[in-house]
C-alpha cells in the first residue's frame, strides 16, 4: 500500500476517534491525536513507516487507540526514547525546538489516554497479600506473634522488582488449598491447649553436662577447664567446671548440652554463666581482650547431621570478658534442643587424608591464642505460659465462654460449652469478623458465614469445630485475601472511603493490617488531612514493627534475600571460608543505613555516599577500620581518603553483584544503575555469550571486556554501565579492598592455613584498574572519584526512591500519568537536598498513592 | 481454564456438568450406607484404554551412595563401557541412562544432604536453614489428585522421625512409611465404615467452606471495577478447582480398592535383612504402580541406620553400613561395599525386568514409569556431595547413554528433576536450584 495513503487513513481515523475521547481529568482540552500523528509524521516516519518498519515499530499500524495498554505502552516508548536522545539515531537528524515539540504533543497525549484508563480502571486491580502480609495480619489478629505459617503458601513471584506486584500476585487452586490449610494450622495454634496451663520444664546443666556431642578437632575446638586449665574427667557435680568452646557453629558440629529436649513446642527462657576467653599454649585459658558475640541455635538433637530446621534464636550476644549471668529466650519446636553458636570463630577442616576415613584438624594458635567463650551453667525453663489462662488467642475466638478438656488425642485439645450455641455462634463470629477484616461484611455476606457455621451445629459438628470451620472461611475470603486500591471510583465507600488508604499505608511501612490506631482516623475521615497522614507516617515509621518494612523492601530493592546465595570460592578467598558471621554483619549493616536513611532523613546522595559507616566488630576488621568490639553495628566515621561510606560501597552490595568466584563490572554496573540509579540498561542481545573472568588470572577482566565490546553497537550500551562497575572493581566479592586481582595459576603466591584449619594458595595476578568515563565524558580515576561525580546525580537518587516506592508500596510501578507526581515531590523536596523522609512523606501524599490517580490533595 | 492443567498433563478428567457440587455433598452422607457414585465416579477408567497410558515415578535415594569407581562407567554418549556395577543390569542397557557430573549446588554437609536429595534446599546445616518441597510432593499438587494416593512415601530401615525424601511446602517432613504389611492394607484393603465417614465429613466441611467464600466473592464481584473483577477471576477459579478435586477426593473414599494381586507380604523386622527389606519395598512400589494407587512413589533406603547386615545367608558385614562406607581404602571394607552395591543393583534390575513385563494399553509398564535410583552422597568415604551417581530407567525416555557433565562443575541435579516433571505431564520450567531442563535428555 501506498504510504502516504495509509498514513492518510491513520490521520482520519485518529481524528474521529479523538473526538470521542473522554476529557481529561485536570480539565484541559483532549489532545486529538491528529496533532501528534503529525509530529510523529515529520520526524519519525522515514524510517518506521508500515514498509520500512526499522526496529520492527511501524507507526502507522499501531494506530492512536490509546485505551489498548500495549498501544499505550509503545507510545510511552517512543516518547521516552526521543526524550533520552536515543531516537532519531543521529540526534542532529531532530533539532532541539522540533524534538520539544514532538515531546510535548506525545507527553500530553499519552498522558490524557493514561489518566482516562486510571479513572476508568483503577490504578493498580485488587492485589493479593503475599505470603508474609498474609502471615504477619494472621498473628497480629489472633496475637500470636510467633505463629509459623508463611512457608505453608507457595512462594510469591517476584515482578517490577518485588514480592508486592498485583499483576504478579497470582491465585491458583494451590494456592486456595494452602490458604485453608495453613489458616487452619493458625486457628488451631490460637485455642488454648488444655484446661489449664502445664507448668513449664525446668532443666539445669553445670559440668560436663554442658556439652553432649562432639565439636570434633578436639581438644583445641572444645574443651572442659577447671581453674583455666583443661581438666580430662570432670566431676559431673562440680560447679566449677567450664566447659571452652572456639569454634563456630558448622557441619560437623553438635553443640549441645545433655539431656534437653523441648518435650512441647514454645518459648523457653535461657539463662547461662559464662566469659569470653583465650586458648593459650597447653590449652589454658585467659581472658579475652574483647567481648566474643554469641547466639543460640534451635535444632534436632540429631548429632552432627543435621534434619530438619536450623534457626537462630534468642537473638545475638556480647559475651564479656569478665564474664556475666546472661538471660534470653528462644522459641523451639517439640523435639528441639539449643546449640551454643559461637559467631565468626575459627571451624575444624574434616578431610580424608589419601582417601583414608575422616580426620579434623583445627587450625593452628594464632598469635594472642583462640577466641572462645566458657559456659558454666545452663538453664532452660519453658514453655513458658502467659500469665491469664486461656491465653489472649483463645480469648480472640471464643472470648469467655467455659472449655473442657477434648477427648484425649483431640485436637484442640479443649472443647469450648456454648449455652446458647447458634446465639453464640453469631455473636463470636460478628465479634472475630470485625477484628479480622477493615470494615464490617455487609449483611448477606455476614449471614452466609453464620450460616455455614449453624449448619455444621445443627448437623452435629462440635461447636468448636462450627466456629473454627467458619473463621477458617472468613480468614480464606476475598475480602481479606485482596487489597483494594484507595479510592478507585468503584470503592464500595466510595470516593470518600479512607479505609484502603490505611490499608496501604500498613501494609507498606508495616507488612500487616492497620492498627485499630490508624484504621479509627480513615474511618473517622481524619485521615484524609494532610497533618493527620503525615503524622501517621512518622508514627508509623518510628515503630519497631517499621523493622519489617527495612527487612523487606531491602530483600528486594537491594537484592538482601541473595546475600547468602553464593559461597565465597574458597580457592580464591580463603579468608571468607565458612565466615557466616561476616556475611550476617553485611546484612546487618545495610538494614541499619536503610533505616537510618529514613529515621534521620539523610539526603538521597546517602545512596552513593556518606561521612559515616555502620559497622561492627567484624566489619570494622573487614574494612580496616579501627577495632570495635560486639556485634551491634553503629555509626562510625569514615577515615579521610577512605573509599567508604553510601550504600554504593556496602560489602552486601559487592556480595550480592558478585558471584562468589568472581566479579564481573558488566553485571555490577547493570545493578547498580538499575537499582540505585533507577536508568536500567537496555536488555542484552540474545546472541551473545557473557564474557566469563579468567580465574588462572592471565588476563584481566578489562582485557576481556575490550574484546567483547570491540563491536561499536556493543559499546554504545556498554558504556553507559560498565564504567560504574569498573570503579567497584576495587572490591573483592564480599566487598573487601583490593589493589589486585587474585588467580590460581599467574602471578605471585600466597599460602598458609586459613581459619577452617585448610591449607590454601592462591596468587595475586594483575593490578586492579578502578579508571573510567561516565557517558557525558566526564571521567574518574577510582571509586572516590566516581562518588564525587555520582552526588551530583542527587535528583535522579531520588526519583529512583520514589519509583521502588511507588512499585513497592502500590503493586504498580510508575505509570505515565505518574511522572508528574513523580517530578511535584521531587520539586518540593529540592531544596532541602531530597531527603529520604520528605521524600517518603510526599509520596504518601501524592495522588499516586493516594488513589485516583493524579489527583492532589 | 479449568482444564488447563488437566490438559498441559496430558489427561482428561471427567466433566462434571449436571451434577452440583452440592449434590454430591448431599449424595455424600448417604453414600456410606449406599456404597454406589458410579454416577460421579471420574470415566477414567474407560478413559485410560484410550488415553495414551499415565506416567509414573519411582525415585529412590540410598543416602550412602554407592562407590564412585565401579558405578561411573568410562566413555560417554551411547558407546560408553558398562561398569562392573552397569554390568549386572547390562539387560536393560536400552532401558537406562547413566548420568554422572550432577549435584545440587550449595547442598554440602555430609550426611544433612539426605533429606534435600529430593528437595535440593540450600545449605541445610546452616542457620536459618529450613527445608523447602520435594519433586514428589510438587508433582502431587499437581497430579496426585488422579489416584487414591496422592503420593507414597516409602523407606526401607529408615530412621523415621529424621530422614525422608518427601518434604512439605513448610519443610515438614513427611514421615516414610517402612512396613510392606501396612501398605499392602492401605492400598488393598478396604477402610472401616466409621473411617470412611469421617473423612466424608471432612471432605463435606471444606466443601462448604467453599460454597461460602464463592458466593461471597460474587457478592463481591459485583461491586468492583472490571479490572478488580479480572484479577478476581482466579479466584473463582481457584474455588471450581478445588471442588472438583474434592469431588474427586469423595470418590475415591467410596470407590472399592483394588483386589489384592498376591498375599500380605510378611514385614522384614530384622534390619540385618536388608537386601530382604529392599526388595520387599521395591515389590510394594511396583505393586502402587500397577494397581495405580499412586503415581509417585519415593523410597529412601536409609543405609546410614543400617546395622552390620547379611551379605549372603553365610557372612555379615564386619561393620554397621555407615562405618562400612569409611572404607578409607581398606581393601577388606571395599569388598564388602562392592558387595553390597551390587546386590542392590541386581534388585533394581528385578524391577526394570518386572516392569518390562507387564503391560498396560500395549505398552510395556516400563515405558510409561520413570525409576530414578540416586544418592545425596558422591562419595561417602569423604563426605563428598557432588558427581552424585544418578540411574534413570524407564518413562520412556531415550535411554541407552552415559550422560557426562563437567566433573568439576557439576550440573543442577533439578535440571534432571525437571525433566522428569515435564516427563509426567507437568508443564514446570523450573524446580528448586534448576537452570532449565536436563540437556541431552531426550524422549
Amino acid at each position: 500500500m501506498n504510504r502516504r495513503r495509509a498514513w492518510q487513513r491513520v490521520l482520519v481515523l485518529a481524528a474521529a476517534l479523538a473526538a470521542c475521547l473522554a476529557p481529561a481529568s485536570h480539565g484541559e482540552s483532549p489532545v486529538p491525536a491528529a496533532h501528534v500523528l503529525s509530529h510523529l509524521e515529520s520526524s519519525c516516519l522515514d524510517c518506521h513507516d508500515a514498509d520500512t518498519a526499522e526496529g520492527k515499530l511501524a507507526i502507522p499500524a499501531l494506530g492512536t487507540d490509546l485505551s489498548d495498554a500495549s498501544v499505550r505502552e509503545k507510545f510511552v516508548l517512543m516518547h521516552d526514547r526521543v526524550a533520552k536522545k536515543q531516537m532519531p539515531p543521529d540526534a542532529d537528524d531532530l533539532p532541539d525546538d522540533k524534538r520539544a515539540a514532538l515531546l510535548s504533543a506525545l507527553s500530553a497525549f499519552v498522558e490524557q489516554a493514561d489518566r482516562a484508563d486510571v479513572l476508568a480502571n483503577g490504578r493498580v486491580p485488587l492485589r493479593r497479600l503475599n505470603r508474609h502480609e498474609y502471615e504477619q495480619t494472621l498473628r497480629d489478629i489472633l496475637l500470636l506473634p510467633n505463629l509459623d505459617i508463611g512457608d505453608r503458601l507457595p512462594e510469591d513471584r517476584t515482578r517490577d522488582g518485588f514480592n508486592k506486584s498485583a499483576e504478579g500476585l497470582d491465585f491458583s487452586r494451590i494456592q486456595l488449598e494452602a490458604a485453608l490449610d495453613a489458616a487452619d494450622a493458625a486457628l488451631r495454634a490460637a485455642i488454648a491447649d488444655g484446661v489449664a496451663p502445664q507448668p513449664p520444664d525446668t532443666f539445669t546443666a553445670i559440668s560436663k553436662n554442658l556439652f553432649a556431642g562432639e565439636a570434633y578437632g578436639e581438644p583445641h575446638s572444645r574443651f572442659f577447664a577447671k581453674e583455666s586449665q583443661k581438666v580430662d574427667k570432670p566431676e559431673a557435680d562440680d560447679a566449677d567446671v567450664e566447659c571452652a568452646i572456639f569454634r563456630s557453629a558448622y557441619w560437623p558440629y553438635h553443640g549441645y548440652p545433655r539431656g534437653f529436649v523441648a518435650k512441647r513446642s514454645g518459648v523457653y527462657r535461657v539463662r547461662f554463666k559464662a566469659r569470653a576467653v583465650h586458648q593459650m599454649e597447653n590449652l589454658t585459658l585467659v581472658p579475652a581482650p574483647q567481648p566474643v558475640p554469641m547466639t543460640f541455635r534451635a535444632r534436632a538433637p540429631s548429632g552432627p547431621d543435621v534434619s530438619g530446621d536450623v534457626q537462630a534464636v534468642g537473638g545475638l550476644f556480647d559475651i564479656a570478658p569478665e564474664g556475666g549471668e546472661y538471660e534470653t529466650t528462644v522459641l523451639l519446636k517439640k523435639g528441639q534442643t539449643i546449640e551454643y553458636s559461637l559467631l565468626g570463630l575459627a571451624v575444624p577442616l574434616a578431610r580424608n587424608v589419601n582417601g583414608g576415613g575422616p580426620t579434623y584438624r583445627f587450625p593452628p594458635l594464632p598469635p594472642g591464642g583462640h577466641p572462645g567463650i566458657a559456659f558454666k551453667s545452663l538453664e532452660i525453663t519453658g514453655p513458658l505460659q502467659p500469665d491469664a489462662w486461656p491465653p489472649a488467642s483463645h480469648r480472640v475466638l471464643f472470648d469467655d465462654l467455659p472449655f473442657r478438656a477434648a477427648p484425649a488425642g483431640a485436637s484442640p485439645a479443649v472443647e469450648v460449652i456454648a449455652s446458647d450455641p447458634e446465639a453464640d455462634a453469631r455473636r463470636l463470629f460478628r465479634r472475630f469478623a470485625a477484628s479480622a477484616l477493615v470494615r464490617p461484611l455487609p449483611e448477606g455476606d455476614a449471614a452466609a458465614y453464620e450460616e455455614l457455621i449453624v449448619t455444621a451445629i445443627r448437623g452435629g459438628t462440635g461447636f468448636t469445630q462450627a466456629m473454627l470451620a467458619g473463621y477458617r472461611a472468613i480468614v480464606c475470603s476475598p475480602e481479606f485475601l485482596y487489597l483494594e486500591d484507595p479510592r478507585s471510583p468503584d470503592s464500595p465507600g466510595g470516593p470518600a472511603d479512607l479505609v484502603p488508604l490505611a490499608q496501604r499505608l500498613s501494609y507498606f511501612l508495616w507488612d500487616t493490617r492497620p492498627d485499630n490506631g490508624l484504621l479509627a482516623k480513615a474511618t473517622s475521615g481524619d485521615l484524609g488531612r494532610p497533618e493527620v497522614l503525615r503524622a501517621e507516617v512518622d508514627r508509623l515509621v518510628g515503630d519497631p514493627r517499621f523493622a519489617r518494612f527495612i527487612t523487606n523492601f531491602t530483600n528486594y530493592w537491594l537484592d538482601l534475600r541473595n546475600l547468602r546465595r553464593d559461597e565465597p570460592d574458597i580457592r580464591l578467598y580463603p579468608e571468607y571460608r565458612f565466615d557466616d558471621y561476616l556475611v550476617e554483619s553485611m546484612g546487618m549493616e545495610t538494614r541499619a543505613f536503610v533505616t537510618a536513611m529514613v529515621r534521620e532523613n539523610m539526603p538521597a546522595s546517602a545512596i552513593v555516599d556518606t561521612d559515616f559507616v555502620f559497622a561492627n566488630d567484624r566489619l570494622a576488621r573487614h574494612y580496616r577500620l579501627e577495632p570495635l568490639s560486639g556485634y551491634a553495628v553503629r555509626k562510625v566515621p569514615v577515615p579521610p581518603g577512605s573509599s567508604l561510606g553510601g550504600l554504593l560501597t556496602q560489602a552486601a552490595v559487592q556480595k550480592v553483584t558478585a558471584n562468589g568466584t568472581n566479579t564481573s563490572p558488566v553485571l555490577r554496573g547493570a545493578w547498580v544503575m538499575t537499582r540505585l540509579l533507577g536508568q536500567p540498561p537496555p536488555k542484552p542481545p540474545e546472541s551473545v555469550p557473557a564474557v566469563e573472568p579468567d580465574i588462572r588470572g592471565a588476563k584481566t577482566i578489562r582485557d576481556l571486556l575490550a574484546l567483547h565490546t570491540k563491536d561499536t553497537s556493543c559499546a554504545s550500551c556498554h558504556k553507559l554501565f560498565d564504567p560504574v562497575g569498573f570503579a567497584l572493581e576495587s572490591f573483592d566479592i564480599c566487598g573487601g579492598w583490593r589493589e589486585r586481582y587474585r588467580g590460581l595459576e599467574e602471578g605471585e603466591q600466597v599460602t598458609g592455613i586459613d581459619r577452617a584449619g585448610h591449607d590454601f594458595s592462591y596468587r595475586l595476578s594483575h593490578p586492579v584498574d578502578p579508571r573510567g568515563s561516565l557517558p557525558d565524558g566526564r571521567t574518574f580515576s577510582d571509586i572516590r572519584s566516581l562518588k564525587a561525580l555520582l552526588a551530583d546525580s542527587s535528583r535522579q537518587l531520588a526519583r529512583n526512591l520514589l519509583h521502588q516506592f511507588t512499585a513497592y508500596a502500590t503493586g504498580a510501578p510508575v505509570r505515565f500519568s505518574d511522572r508528574p507526581d513523580i517530578e511535584a515531590i521531587l520539586d518540593a523536596c529540592a531544596a532541602d537536598g531530597y531527603r529520604v523522609r520528605d521524600l517518603l512523606q510526599g509520596f504518601v501524599a501524592s495522588g499516586i498513592f493516594r488513589g485516583l490517580g493524579g489527583e492532589h490533595p | 481454564m479449568t482444564h488447563h492443567e488437566n490438559r498441559a498433563s496430558g489427561y482428561r478428567t471427567h466433566d462434571k456438568r449436571g451434577l452440583s457440587r452440592r449434590m454430591f455433598l448431599r449424595g455424600a452422607g448417604a453414600a456410606v450406607a449406599l456404597p454406589m457414585l458410579e454416577a460421579l465416579l471420574p470415566a477414567r477408567a474407560a478413559q485410560a484404554a484410550l488415553d495414551a497410558p499415565p506416567q509414573r515415578a519411582i525415585l529412590i535415594s540410598n543416602n550412602l551412595g554407592v562407590l564412585p569407581k565401579p558405578f561411573f562407567p568410562t566413555g560417554t554418549g551411547s558407546e560408553y563401557q558398562l561398569s562392573p556395577y552397569l554390568e549386572t543390569v547390562a539387560a536393560h542397557r536400552s532401558d537406562f541412562t547413566v548420568i554422572s557430573g550432577l549435584s545440587h549446588p550449595n547442598v554440602r554437609g555430609g550426611h544433612s544432604t539426605e533429606n534435600c536429595f529430593l528437595t535440593a534446599a540450600r545449605n541445610p546445616t546452616a542457620s536459618g536453614f529450613r527445608n523447602t518441597i520435594s519433586l514428589d510432593q510438587f508433582a502431587a499438587e499437581r497430579i496426585g489428585h488422579l489416584t487414591r494416593f496422592p503420593s507414597l512415601n516409602l523407606g526401607v530401615n529408615i530412621d523415621k522421625g529424621n530422614r525422608s525424601l518427601a518434604w512439605t511446602r513448610d519443610g515438614v517432613l513427611i514421615p516414610a512409611e517402612d512396613k510392606p504389611s501396612r501398605l499392602y492394607e492401605k492400598m488393598f484393603v478396604g477402610g472401616s465404615p466409621a473411617e470412611v465417614a469421617a473423612q466424608l465429613e471432612r471432605l463435606k466441611e471444606r466443601g462448604s467452606i467453599l460454597d461460602v467464600l464463592d458466593d461471597d466473592a460474587r457478592r463481591l464481584s459485583r461491586r468492583i471495577s472490571a479490572a478488580d473483577r479480572r484479577r478476581l477471576e482466579q479466584y473463582f477459579t481457584s474455588i471450581r478447582e478445588l471442588e472438583e478435586r474434592l469431588q474427586e477426593a469423595g470418590a475415591w473414599e467410596q470407590r472399592p480398592k483394588p483386589s489384592a494381586p498376591a498375599a500380605a507380604p510378611d514385614d522384614v523386622t530384622d534390619r540385618a535383612y536388608f537386601f530382604k527389606g529392599f526388595e520387599a519395598m521395591l515389590t510394594m512400589a511396583r505393586l502402587a504402580i500397577e494397581s495405580d494407587s499412586t503415581r509417585i512413589v519415593t523410597l529412601m533406603v536409609d543405609a546410614f541406620a543400617t546395622p552390620a547386615f547379611k551379605l549372603d545367608d553365610t557372612e555379615t558385614t564386619t561393620d554397621g553400613y555407615h562405618n562400612l562406607s569409611h572404607h578409607g581404602q581398606s581393601a577388606e571394607k571395599v569388598r564388602q561395599l562392592e558387595e553390597a552395591d551390587r546386590r542392590q543393583m541386581e534388585l533394581l534390575g528385578g524391577l526394570f525386568t518386572a516392569l518390562g513385563e507387564r503391560r498396560e494399553g500395549g505398552r510395556r509398564l516400563l515405558d510409561s514409569t520413570i525409576v530414578l535410583y540416586g544418592s545425596n552422597m558422591g562419595d561417602a568415604n569423604t563426605h563428598d556431595n557432588t558427581n552424585l551417581p544418578i540411574l534413570l530407567a524407564g518413562g520412556g525416555f531415550r535411554h541407552g547413554s552415559h550422560l557426562a557433565f563437567k566433573h568439576d562443575d557439576n550440573a543442577p541435579l533439578c535440571n534432571l528433576f525437571v525433566s522428569v516433571l515435564n516427563r509426567l505431564g507437568i508443564e514446570a520450567d523450573a524446580f528448586g536450584s534448576s537452570a532449565g531442563s536436563l540437556k541431552g535428555l531426550d524422549t
